[in-house]
């Protein structure tokens, strides 16, 4: 007869099956979801693809060129991920009006005062900065809940782009030569294997993704914000400045959505006034990657790595569905898919709440 | 169980808001500037053949407005009523077009279709506990693309005038009044009766709030909120056809498309907390008539038509930012 005490209370995990861990690990780790459905994606694709439903090849070289539509997408859901979990009710409409303006400002700099790329570029990210800094302002050190804040601003910004731009895009030549940004590249050394990349995901997406996963998880402004928006009154106490670190949350998400301008004036071979905000504008798919990549709207949760899958799994959906579905009705599939990912994705967020207890 | 007191408890004031609260007064007189420097700028303001237009244009953003006050006081929103007014409308007008519909049953088919969806987002938002902002963003991609499927990438064309009485012509007013305005009149007015007198609305402040505090004093929370978002539905249903009878005979795929923002400035702008727990509908109505008074007043001064979403946006600070200081100012001592 041993003396030694009965295992801890939490030993049960290890008497579970796989089975049940599995489910666990997939229902309350997001980042394990969404890569089980990128591999459910690619897989139904690959195997419509080999049965000949689909109007193209759906391969490598197919995949790594709709990346370029990954670029934006991923710029602005780090900007939603980091004004979101800065918490208060996070979140920005006007990322996309500020796109529209970002870009009429860049192409003005670029392609008519012809300063050169880095001036340009340097432009247009303090005009981002600007605009976010005036929705920071509103919300951080005037009180506006971040919905009607950004809300109003989304309106102004959009009326001031197209007023400046006379609703004119602007394409010189020296825009239309900007094009090239935006090509695809074969990659040194490594690259006669690999198929083409587009060029933005080295000079924008990758850079930004390393970029904010530092100072999300290496700084001490990035742990503030998730104190931030756990409570933002025991932040106030532990001696955080809450204003101005909310406040430079907005700064930021107006500097990626400058980012994503440039990347759309390269993208189109034009500065569009109404490039952020046509349609259904951009903010809408940012939020929406956020959330399914498991961003609490309520604050205080969400990661890099959450954006990155959960953009890879739209823009792969997006493709394969335009290839199973061209012309029109792809594009209104896209709609169909987005919505139900979404939903789904939030459901799925308030059922592993109630049967595990956060994300 | 009314919250109604007698007038002899000296609180009794306190219980119910004033009638008509002091943004109110404010709106009314910002609004009345407008129209008198509208009038003077533009003499052809003040006259019958553009204050009728403007009348009939508040109505659908007012109308739609009603419903979305309801569900902003519950402390939720509604980001799907543009997809929404979209695939009623083109609904209504497939129907009317191939069956010919009376009055009556286009009305009430586009009510019914604009209840169903109302309370799709009523049961995913009540019962499946998530933020309704997402659910409604992502149904407003579904109600988008079934009204696409419906379009079958054209527009609606020949569409019969059964419904210009709520249009911008001779048949759509009585005694110069236009009948959709005053339509939404009537519904805004039994909706401040209901938020202000019954149960019912006394519930839907309580529920936004604190929802935690309203269930633990016995309100049913989750079919009250569901109500809100089916209520809200079937003023789009019933919105939609104003929209289908402002146009011509025929009906394109940007209807409806932009429409939840203006309706959620014209509440914000109106007083109503987006917190939940406080706001009415006269100020929305108010703030329906301040915007369409600035879009129109842009256009009719000769000014970029775009410059209209550039004043709704700083209208919408000046509201909230003075709501918010005035508060900041009662907090103090």
């Amino acid at each position: 007869m041993t003396t030694t005490a009965r295992p801890p209370v939490t030993a049960p995990a290890k008497n579970r099956n796989i089975l049940s861990r599995g489910l666990e690990a997939l229902l309350t780790q997001r980042i394990v979801l969404l890569a089980v459905l990128i591999v459910v994606v690619l897989v139904v694709m690959l195997s419509l693809d080999v049965g000949g439903f689909l109007s193209g090849s759906y391969n490598a070289d197919y995949l790594a060129s709709s990346l370029i539509s990954a670029v934006p997408l991923v710029l602005l859901g780090l900007a939603q991920l980091l004004v979101i979990v800065s918490g208060r009710g996070g979140i920005d409409l006007s990322v996309g009006s500020i796109v529209s303006l970002t870009g009429v400002v860049f192409g003005l700099a670029y392609g008519v005062w012809n300063l050169g790329f880095p001036a340009s570029l340097l432009i247009a990210v303090v005009t981002g900065i600007a605009c976010g800094a005036v929705n920071g302002v509103l919300v951080a050190y005037v009180g506006f809940p971040p919905l009607i804040a950004t809300l109003a601003t989304y309106y102004a910004f959009r009326s001031i782009a197209l007023v400046v731009s006379d609703q004119k895009p602007i394409n010189s030549q020296e825009i239309q030569d900007f094009y090239s940004a935006a090509q695809s590249i074969e990659l040194p050394l490594i690259g006669g294997s690999l198929p083409l990349i587009p060029l933005g995901i080295f000079t924008f997406l990758i850079p930004s993704v390393i970029v904010v996963w530092l100072v999300l998880n290496k700084t001490t402004f990035g742990r503030r914000l998730y104190a931030l928006g756990t409570n933002d009154v025991a932040a106030a106490w532990s001696g955080i400045d809450v204003r101005a670190n909310r406040m430079a949350v907005y700064a930021i998400s107006g500097a990626l959505a400058g980012l994503v301008a440039v990347v759309t004036v390269a993208q189109f071979a034009s500065a569009r006034p109404d490039a952020g905000t046509s349609g259904s504008g951009m903010a809408l798919p940012a939020i929406t990657i956020a959330v399914l990549g498991g961003v609490a709207i309520t604050g205080g949760i969400g990661r890099v790595s959450g954006i990155v899958l959960a953009t890879l799994l739209i823009v792969w959906l997006n493709a394969g569905i335009l290839l199973a579905l061209p012309g029109n009705d792809g594009t209104q599939f896209q709609l169909l898919a987005l919505g139900l990912v979404l939903i789904f994705a939030s459901l799925l967020n308030g059922l592993t709440k109630r049967k595990y207890g956060g994300i | 169980m009314t919250t109604e007191t007698t007038t002899v408890r000296p609180t009794a004031r306190r219980i119910l808001p004033p009638p008509v609260t002091g943004q109110e007064f404010v709106l009314t007189g910002v609004i009345v500037a407008l129209w008198v420097l509208l009038g003077v700028f533009t003499p052809a303001f003040l006259t019958p053949g553009s204050i009728q237009p403007l009348l009939v244009s508040v109505a659908p953003i007012a109308l739609i407005g009603v419903g979305m006050t309801f569900i902003i006081i519950t402390a939720g929103i509604d980001v799907s009523v543009g997809g929404a007014i979209m695939l009623c409308a083109v609904i209504t007008a497939k129907m009317m077009v191939t069956a010919n519909l009376p009055l009556p049953l286009a009305v009430g088919l586009s009510i019914a279709a604009g209840l169903l969806l109302g309370l799709v987002n009523g049961v995913l938002i009540a019962y499946g506990r998530v933020h309704a902002i997402i659910i409604t963003f992502g149904t407003a991609n579904l109600f988008q693309f079934f009204a696409l499927r419906v379009f079958g990438s054209e527009t609606v064309n020949g569409i019969p005038g059964t419904l210009d009485v709520f249009g911008r012509g001779e048949a759509g007013r009585t005694l110069g009044v236009p009948h959709s305005f005053a339509i939404m009149i009537v519904i805004a007015a039994i909706a401040w009766w209901y938020l202000r007198h019954t149960t019912g609305g006394r519930h839907l402040f309580a529920i936004g709030g604190n929802a935690n505090a309203a269930r633990l004093a016995g309100i049913r929370v989750q079919p009250r909120v569901m109500v809100a978002y089916a209520v809200t539905g079937a003023l789009v249903g019933l919105a939609a056809c104003f929209f289908i009878a402002a146009g011509t005979s025929t009906l394109d795929q940007a209807v409806g498309s932009g429409r939840e923002l203006a309706v959620i400035a014209a509440v914000v702008i109106g007083g109503t907390s987006i917190l939940g727990g406080r706001g009415s509908v006269i100020g929305t109505v108010l703030g329906a008539i301040l915007v369409q008074t600035v879009t129109s007043g842009v256009t009719q001064l000769g000014w970029p038509s775009q410059l209209a979403t550039l004043f709704v946006g700083v209208f919408i600070i000046i509201a909230v930012g003075t709501d918010l200081l005035r508060q900041r100012v009662r907090a103090q001592p």
